[in-house]
């Protein structure tokens, strides 16, 4: 996370829609990230980018490389904020934000995670942006 | 890097310095389907070189229970570091199948 004058610490970065580029990119949020932030926050933090980046890379953008996910993190005394968009056509976020799945499903806990573990989630209208904060 | 220890119907998979995430569970997938059709039914998950679950790796690890239960087996995890063990309570995946920490807390 670079400093910046108004914000603590943000890292910016604009990915290609595919895991393995979610895997470069949060070796480099561990390794910035283990300096800003206590042990349970780093875990916290890149469970909830983790799941924002994967819905908009394989729900967002069905894994297309072609397609990019654009990711900010920032962190302004004690409030971290993830915003994450993709080109994608978006979901329908408000039928998966209203599912409630049994507890022997084995899919659908992206949803739960972030109601969990954020204290806010927004997404736009079409579903292809989520903005989601967490106190750390 | 996934290691395999089997010895009879019981295994154990240690992920090494790969978390359990989307990345990762469509090989961790395979091979637990190859191993339970091989006749695993005591499969042991052991997560202590794994810093990360995401929501399909906790998906996985319950699609994996689903099957060996069917079955007549079990699934356990162990080793799991105390984010993660915080994370399977918050998700209640210890009401699934059983869930130990690094220190052997569940």
């Amino acid at each position: 996370m670079k400093p910046s004058s108004r914000f603590a610490c943000e890292m910016r970065t604009t990915l290609p829609a595919t895991l393995e580029a979610i895997e470069e990119f949060f070796v480099e949020f561990r390794r910035q990230a283990q300096n800003t932030l206590s042990r349970a926050d780093c875990f916290a933090a890149e469970l909830l980018s983790r799941e924002a980046l994967t819905n908009a890379v394989v729900h967002g953008c069905h894994r297309d490389p072609r397609k990019h996910v654009i990711c900010v993190l920032r962190l302004r005394g004690r409030r971290l904020t993830i915003a994450v968009h993709d080109e994608g056509e978006g979901f329908d976020w408000r039928a998966a934000w209203n599912r409630r799945g049994g507890i022997f499903e084995s899919s659908g806990r992206g949803i739960q995670i972030l109601r969990k573990f954020a204290i806010r989630v927004r997404y736009n209208e079409k579903g292809n942006a989520v903005t989601i904060v967490k106190l750390c | 890097m996934i290691v395999l220890s089997r010895e009879g119907d019981k295994a154990v998979l240690r992920p090494s310095g790969a978390d359990i995430v989307s990345s990762l569970v469509p090989e961790l997938r395979a091979q637990m389907r190859g191993i339970v059709e091989e006749g695993v039914r005591d499969l042991v998950v052991d997560l202590a070189n794994v810093q990360m679950v995401d929501s399909s790796g906790i998906g996985l690890l319950i699609s994996a229970h689903n099957s060996l239960h069917k079955l007549g087996g079990r699934l356990a995890v162990v080793h799991a570091s105390k984010d993660i063990l915080d994370l399977f309570h918050t998700m209640r995946i210890h009401q699934h199948f059983s869930v130990t920490g690094d220190g052997g807390e569940d």
